[in-house]
Parts: structure tokens; C-alpha cells; sequence
């Protein structure tokens, strides 16, 4: 029996279904992140994305190089709404001051 | 290759995805053209809410026809939506709004619409949690619900590819040919011809921009609104809420995923095709969604990004033909064009290919008067 392997481990998405969309002919980071959701988790990609660049790179033969990083999004590490919101507060009264 | 196709469309977002989809079902060969990837635009942007409750009729009557669309894409796209009626669920803070909201309602129960003007206590029934302070009521409709932009319009352009359609991604289109008054072939920034009979401009935010290339001017102007996405939690509850305060904001909880996702309409407003991230917004949503929702405190923050509402005068879009002949517009859809996206699509595609559709849209027309506002924006 095949083993499955799990590329995104935030996400749940497997080598293989990665695989399955490279062959449907998206070649982009940008669109496979859209179709599977690898990278949209906790870690927001920084442990699946070069691992698909890599397999993208092996099964269209193209240079690592070329493959583009989606843009990175803040904030790079998650933080809590109530924490953000007092955060908030602190800026305006320093505004003010 | 073959470079000539029965119709051009301009944009992968849903706006093209669908026309063409539409279009390709009536066999016709379509080709579609997108600058990056599908879904670059707007659509991958925005929080995927789908309504019924609008105060312009021709508004609900596409909505109504959409939501029938949503509720079966499962099926003719074969592939999971993730379409949920878990409704929409608008706040009234103030004597105002409760006042317009009650005057959609009437409006919309002529349609046949389950919407009602509940109590705050029946808010905070479906809404476990919700902070009823100075709350008057809300209207709330269970007809309304969310689906998966990306699944959607991805569905759809795959749909197209099944009846001999093509998608032509990373590649812009520079430059629209006409013969007399008529076009007849698009020009890549690979310097490359495409002939077609029939252009459709579904480029968003962008919009204005491709009507330039045939002369064209569209009243269509983008605006940037940011947005959030929070991790997982339990099902807290259904609807999205939508909180139309100066500084109210809507979210809604990704039924599936467990997500929250939500964004407000900045106030003056931000013009421009910029997509840069404030750190306002990422202080200010997390505000107004614990104000809300104050047990939300606890829920961390992802991601956050911006994207384009693409604002028309009087707040509806342009959809149909123009003064050039073969050049269609479906454009301008000020902040709803993800839910309004199927039916429009179909609608158009009738109208392309039978010069009528069954819903009329001579309100959505290129030379309408633009004086009259949709209130529920
Ligand atoms: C934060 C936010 C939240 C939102 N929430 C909702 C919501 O809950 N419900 C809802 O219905 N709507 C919502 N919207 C609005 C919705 O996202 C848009 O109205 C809709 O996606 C517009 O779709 P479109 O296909 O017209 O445009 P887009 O998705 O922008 O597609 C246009 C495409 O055209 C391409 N393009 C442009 N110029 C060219 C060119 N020269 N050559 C080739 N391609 C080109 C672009 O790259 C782009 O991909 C929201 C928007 C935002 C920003």
C-alpha cells in the first residue's frame, strides 16, 4: 500500500491531490494555493509552499527560480483578535498625543 | 494553434468565468484571458457572502436566480462549492436604518423573499453572544448564504475548458482591434492576435481601463477594502452578520472550514487599484468584530489582504452592450459581483446570443441614468 504523504500539515493536503492538480496544468503557487489551500493555514505556507515549488519544478521541468512565492500576508504570525483590538486603542492614544 | 474563437473575455475572475461558461454551454468556442491567474482580482479577495436582500428590485431578481444557480452548481460543476444558506443577518443601530431595512422588507416579500425584521433578542437567538447595546433589530433572511469563490470560479473555467474553451493565464490583453465599428481581435502583451466577433470586458477593477482600448468611457472606478481571515474554531453560528455602522463591519464563519472571514467599507473611502495591507485595518476589524462578538476575543488573526469594490455611480453594475458593436461590458459590480456572478453570467450569455434574457437588465445599461442610489450597498 501506497503511503500517504501530507505536504500542507495545516491544511491536510496530500502529495498526492498536489500532484493530481499539477497535472490538470496549474503550475503557479498562486493558483494551486487557491484550489487546495495549502498555505492558507497556521504556518501560512512557510512549510508547503517550497516543497511544492519543488515538485511543480519536477513536473513541468522548469527552473526552481522561475517558480513565483505568493505574496506573504501579515500578520506572519497569528494573534488574537481581542489582542489586535486593544492594540488598536494604544495607536489612537498615541495619535492624540 | 487556432487563434479565433466565437467570443473573447476579458478576466478570470467569476464575472468572466461564468459568462463564459454560459456561453460554452451554447457550444459557442470561447477563450478566456487573464493577466495573472484566476481569481487574481477581486473575487479571490473578497468573503464569498451571498444575498437576496437588496432595495433595488432588478438587484433581488438576479439574486433570486443566482441563489437558484448556487444551489446547484454542486451538480453542474460537479465539484463542491461549498454553497450553505446559513443566511444574512443586517443590524439596525438606529431609528434610520431600521426605517430603510423595513421599507427592502416590503420590497422584498413582494419577491417572495423569507426576510423579517426580528427583535434583538431573536438576534442574539442566532447569533449566541451578540452584543445587543444599542441594538433596535435586524432584518434577517435564511435565503441567503456563502459559497467558495475560488471552487466557483475555478468550477466554472474548468466547465468551459470541457466544451472546447481555452484559458489563457499570465497573459494580458494590451491593445482591442475594430473593423469599422465592430471589433473583431484582441492583442496580448506577448504581441499575439486573437479574433473573435464578440469581446466581452469582465476585467473588474480594471474595467475602465479595457473600455479605453475601444474608446470607451465606463463610469467605473475601484476602491480599495481590506479584509481578514481568522483561524478555525467550532460552529458559532450561521448567518453573515452585516453591522452597516460607521464603524460596523461584516463577517461571516466559513461553515465548512470553521474560518472567520470579514471586512468593513472604509470610511472616507480609499480610491485607486492599490492592494497594499494597512496596519489600521488590522487593528481596527479585530475591534469592531470583539465589539460585536466579544467572546471572538480569543480567535487569532491569519491573514489579512486587500482587494478592489469597483464602484459605479449610483452603486449597481454595467452589464450589456455598448456603441461599439461585438463589445460587451459586465463590470462595475461595487463590491457584489461574486454573488451576482452566475446569474449575470447566464443572463448574458443569453443576450449575447438571443439579444434578449429573460430578466431584463436595461437597468444595468451602459447608458442608464446613474442618479439613483442602491441603499442596501
Ligand atoms: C474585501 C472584499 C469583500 C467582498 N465581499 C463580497 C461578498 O461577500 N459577496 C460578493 O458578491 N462580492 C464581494 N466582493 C466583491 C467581489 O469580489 C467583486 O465584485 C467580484 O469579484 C468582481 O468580479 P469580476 O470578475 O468582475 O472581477 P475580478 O475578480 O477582479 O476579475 C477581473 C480579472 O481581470 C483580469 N484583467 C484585468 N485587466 C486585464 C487585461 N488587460 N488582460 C487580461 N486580464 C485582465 C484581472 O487580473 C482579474 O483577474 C468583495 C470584494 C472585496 C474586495
Amino acid at each position: 500500500m501506497k503511503k500517504e504523504i501530507i505536504i500542507c500539515r495545516c491544511e491536510e493536503v496530500t502529495e498526492e491531490e498536489i500532484v493530481k492538480v499539477i497535472k490538470q496544468g496549474y503550475t503557479s503557487l498562486n493558483e494551486i494555493k487557491r484550489i487546495l489551500r495549502c498555505g492558507m493555514g497556521h504556518c501560512q505556507g512557510r512549510s508547503c509552499l517550497p516543497v511544492i515549488a519543488r515538485l511543480i519544478s519536477k513536473y513541468n521541468r522548469k527552473p526552481l527560480s522561475e517558480i513565483r512565492f505568493p505574496t506573504s500576508r501579515p500578520p506572519l504570525k497569528p494573534i488574537a483578535l481581542g489582542i489586535l483590538a486593544q492594540y488598536h486603542k494604544s495607536l489612537d492614544k498615541n495619535r492624540n498625543e | 494553434m487556432n487563434k479565433t474563437a466565437d467570443v473573447i473575455i476579458i478576466g478570470a475572475g467569476i464575472i468572466g468565468a461564468a459568462t463564459g461558461y454560459y456561453l460554452s454551454k451554447k457550444r459557442l468556442k470561447v477563450y478566456v484571458f487573464e493577466k495573472a491567474f484566476p481569481c487574481y482580482g477581486s473575487t479571490g479577495r473578497c468573503i464569498g457572502g451571498i444575498r437576496a436582500q437588496y432595495a433595488h428590485p432588478l438587484s433581488i431578481q438576479v439574486m433570486i436566480e443566482s441563489i437558484k444557480i448556487f444551489s446547484t452548481l454542486r451538480d453542474e460543476l460537479n465539484r463542491d462549492v461549498e454553497w450553505y444558506q446559513g443566511g444574512y443577518l443586517f443590524l439596525a443601530h438606529t431609528e434610520e436604518k431600521k426605517r430603510t431595512y423595513l421599507e427592502a422588507i416590503k420590497l422584498q416579500k413582494q419577491f417572495g423573499l423569507p426576510v423579517e425584521f426580528i427583535s434583538p433578542e431573536e438576534c442574539s437567538r442566532i447569533v449566541p453572544g451578540l452584543n445587543c447595546e444599542d441594538l433596535l433589530g435586524g432584518s434577517y433572511s435564511p435565503y441567503d448564504g456563502q459559497a467558495n469563490p475560488f471552487a466557483v470560479t475555478y468550477g466554472y473555467l474548468e466547465g468551459i475548458k470541457k466544451h472546447r474553451g481555452k484559458i489563457f493565464t499570465y497573459t494580458e490583453i494590451k491593445k482591442i482591434n475594430l473593423t469599422g465599428e465592430k471589433v473583431s481581435s484582441v492583442v496580448t502583451d506577448k504581441n499575439e492576435e486573437y479574433f473573435a466577433p464578440v469581446i466581452v470586458n469582465a476585467a473588474g477593477p480594471w474595467a475602465k481601463k479595457i473600455g479605453e482600448l475601444v474608446g470607451l468611457s465606463l463610469p467605473i472606478e475601484p476602491e480599495r477594502h481590506e479584509s481578514l481571515v481568522t483561524e478555525a474554531c467550532e460552529r458559532l453560528f450561521d448567518p453573515m452578520i452585516v453591522d452597516y455602522r460607521p464603524d460596523g463591519c461584516y463577517f461571516v464563519q466559513n461553515y465548512k472550514t470553521g474560518h472567520f472571514i470579514g471586512c468593513y467599507t472604509p470610511i472616507p473611502n480609499d480610491p485607486g487599484d492599490h492592494l497594499d495591507a494597512s496596519s489600521t485595518f488590522l487593528t481596527e476589524m479585530p475591534r469592531r468584530m470583539v465589539r460585536l462578538l466579544p467572546k471572538l476575543r480569543h480567535l487569532k488573526v491569519l491573514r489579512q489582504w486587500a482587494g478592489s469594490y469597483e464602484m459605479t455611480p449610483d452603486g449597481n453594475p454595467i452589464v450589456g452592450a455598448t456603441p461599439i458593436d461585438g463589445f460587451y461590458v459586465s463590470a462595475g459590480m461595487c463590491g457584489h459581483g461574486f454573488m451576482f456572478g452566475p446569474a449575470l453570467g447566464k443572463l448574458l450569455a443569453d443576450l449575447i446570443t438571443e439579444g434578449k434574457s429573460s430578466i431584463s437588465l436595461e437597468e444595468f445599461s451602459y447608458n442608464r441614468d446613474f442618479s439613483r442610489k442602491e441603499l442596501m450597498k
